[in-house]
């Protein structure tokens, strides 16, 4: 069970506006790229640490999140390093999707999220059953549950555990 | 029941008689791509996976684009890291400075995609290798030092959307304009998000594979996992000479199924435009007519091919550009670079006032030769305008075909290569 507070985005927040183009080039890593991570999403987040010193939990977003075709991982890794342990959306861009299920940080689809929360909303999460309890208003939301690979992955802690460990077993990758 | 191409390919790759849409499965990739600015930390990761040697070194493609030449001490720096690691791992093939070109026309140019096969490359616009036949997909760095290490990559099967074209090209008219209807027309990012796209009919069988690779390369734009031409005849003598390695005819079964197919004839399609900011903001160009710019580009693994820069030639022979435009005309490769110079394209291009720049990504990404500054209006035949894209996020830019750039940047305004005197 996770617990905390979330922050509702907008549809359509950028991959490139969550890290901007002035940290693409710099070394992937949650403590650096958590900085400056969403600072082109809002003005607030634009300063260091501005969002990371809110202490969300949660990300609540609607359509496309992380798009705009940028495959960077520094956005993961820069959610990952303010805090964020889930990130619910009616849908999300495949790049990072791909990327967030390699780092084991789960992007979790649920059908009208974007509806009932608001920012600073106290939510709880049940990766087991899948169940999103928003403790503020009182309404819950259905998510998909994760599929077994997946799960796997984010329990070793990400893809790059998943394979050094089969690696080092020598047993295949399938 | 009938299995499409990509799910064909997704089955041979993984072992399997068959697969369904949803079903994970891990493939063989036939090549590896990463280049300059991630190149470093994806061989970083492969080391940190017990591995020492990667799965296939004549496999591994490393290409410097995004940075070269390097415009400043921090890429020049970055760029000589990046030369030692790929020296390290003593990869067969790295298309560095001097023998550079744009990742995806690498791929495809050089052969290291083929028919059937999956291959998979850091950057987002790797859609392009669908052009050949491949399932082409981009990935993080992890996927990447993965497939360095095992020669393999996990992938979600997706459900299939055809896009039938019919009808006949219209002159002046190009994949492009095709690419930014279909934009216009699903939305960027929209509906098509993690769907495999196929396109065939006779609009596609009677297209270059320049043209496929314009098409394939910004279905990643449409938010899709791949887009895809089955191979045919031209796919066959591109092929030739350029291919390593073997490769076999592959098609979708007549009974394959589609969650969706739509139907575009292009007698109906003009050269069409992106209004700035927005990709799917796509009007046909009667829309934008007289509207003025000041730069113009031409060049990015969407439009900077020998076909690309052959209508910019012959629209622009004899002709000056306006006096109020900057236009600049950056090859796709070395290789286009060479059979652009020896077809006279350049030297027609020069003498109408144009610069041509070495092969790279150029200021398609902001980074470099000739980015936006606050007020400038660029009309590009690129393949992203969002705010910021190609420098200052006070810039606006446009994005259209070469037809439309080379039109526009001789009148100093939008202007319809159709109604054009050539
Ligand atoms: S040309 Fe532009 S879109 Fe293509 S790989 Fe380079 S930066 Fe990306």
């Amino acid at each position: 069970m996770i617990k905390g507070k979330c922050w509702v985005a907008d549809d359509y927040v950028m991959a490139y506006n969550i890290i901007i183009q002035e940290y693409w080039t710099t070394a992937i890593d949650k403590e650096d790229n958590s900085r400056w991570v969403m600072a082109g999403v809002h003005e607030d987040f634009n300063s260091e640490n501005a969002f990371k010193d809110r202490g969300y939990t949660f990300i609540v977003a609607g359509h496309n999140f992380a798009g705009g075709g940028k495959s960077i991982e520094h956005v993961i890794a820069g959610l990952m390093g303010a805090g964020i342990k889930t990130v619910f959306a009616t849908s999300f861009a495949r790049l990072q999707f791909r990327n967030a299920i390699n780092y084991g940080l789960p992007f979790v689809t649920s059908k009208d999220i974007d509806k009932d929360c608001s920012t600073g909303d106290e939510l709880e999460y049940n990766p087991q059953t899948g169940e999103i309890k928003n403790l503020t208003t009182g309404k819950s939301f259905d998510s998909l549950p994760a599929a077994p690979f997946v799960a796997k992955v984010g329990q070793a802690g990400g893809l790059m555990n998943y394979v050094r460990d089969k690696i080092a077993k020598g047993e295949a990758i399938t | 029941m009938g299995m499409t191409i990509t799910e064909k390919i997704m089955a041979n790759q993984s072992g399997r008689s068959s697969v369904k849409p949803g079903e994970l499965v891990w493939v063989d990739v036939q090549s590896v791509m990463t280049m300059d600015y991630l190149g470093k930390t994806c061989f970083e990761k492969f080391k940190s996976l017990g591995k020492t040697e990667v799965f296939d070194k004549d496999r591994v493609i490393c290409v410097s684009d995004h940075l070269v030449p390097p415009p400043n001490q921090k890429f020049a720096t970055m760029l000589n890291e990046w030369r030692e690691v790929v020296k390290e791992h003593d990869i067969t093939h790295f298309y560095d400075l001097g023998r550079q070109g744009i990742a995806h026309q690498i791929m495809v140019e050089q052969g290291h995609v083929l028919p059937g096969t999956v291959s998979i490359g850091t950057d987002s616009h790797a859609n392009t290798y669908g052009a050949a036949g491949a399932i082409g997909n981009a990935v993080g760095v992890t996927d990447a030092a993965v497939a360095m290490a095992t020669g393999k990559a996990w992938f979600r099967v997706p459900s299939a959307v055809k896009f039938h074209i019919t009808g006949e090209w219209q002159p002046f008219v190009m994949a492009k304009d095709l690419s930014l209807h279909i934009m216009g027309m699903m939305h960027w990012n929209g509906h098509l998000i993690y769907k495999t796209l196929e396109f065939d009919g006779p609009g596609i069988t009677s297209l270059s594979m320049a043209g496929r690779m314009t098409l394939c390369n910004m279905t990643v734009d449409l938010g899709a996992k791949n887009g895809i031409v089955a191979p045919d005849e031209t796919t066959k003598a591109y092929l030739e000479g350029r291919a390593k390695g073997d490769w076999e005819m592959i098609a979708s079964d007549e009974d394959a199924v589609y969650e969706q197919s739509y139907e575009i004839n292009l007698s109906n399609l003009g050269p069409t435009i992106a209004l700035p900011d927005k990709l799917d903001d796509t009007v046909p160009i009667e829309k934008a007519i007289g509207k003025k710019f000041n730069k113009a580009f031409v060049g990015t693994c969407t439009n900077g091919r020998l076909e690309d820069l052959e209508i910019l030639a012959r629209i622009m022979k004899g002709k000056q550009i306006h006096r109020d435009v900057n236009m600049i005309v950056v090859p796709a490769s070395q290789t286009v670079y060479l059979d652009a110079l020896r077809a006279g394209y350049l030297e027609t291009l020069i003498m109408a006032g144009a610069a041509i720049d070495t092969p790279s990504c150029a200021a398609c990404a902001g980074i470099h030769t000739g980015v936006a500054g606050d007020g400038d209006i660029v009309l590009s035949a690129g393949n992203r305008n969002m705010k910021g894209r190609m420098g200052s996020k006070n810039a606006q830019i446009y994005l259209t075909s070469p037809a439309v750039v080379a039109a526009s940047a001789i009148r100093g305004e939008i202007t319809d290569p159709r109604t054009f005197d050539i």
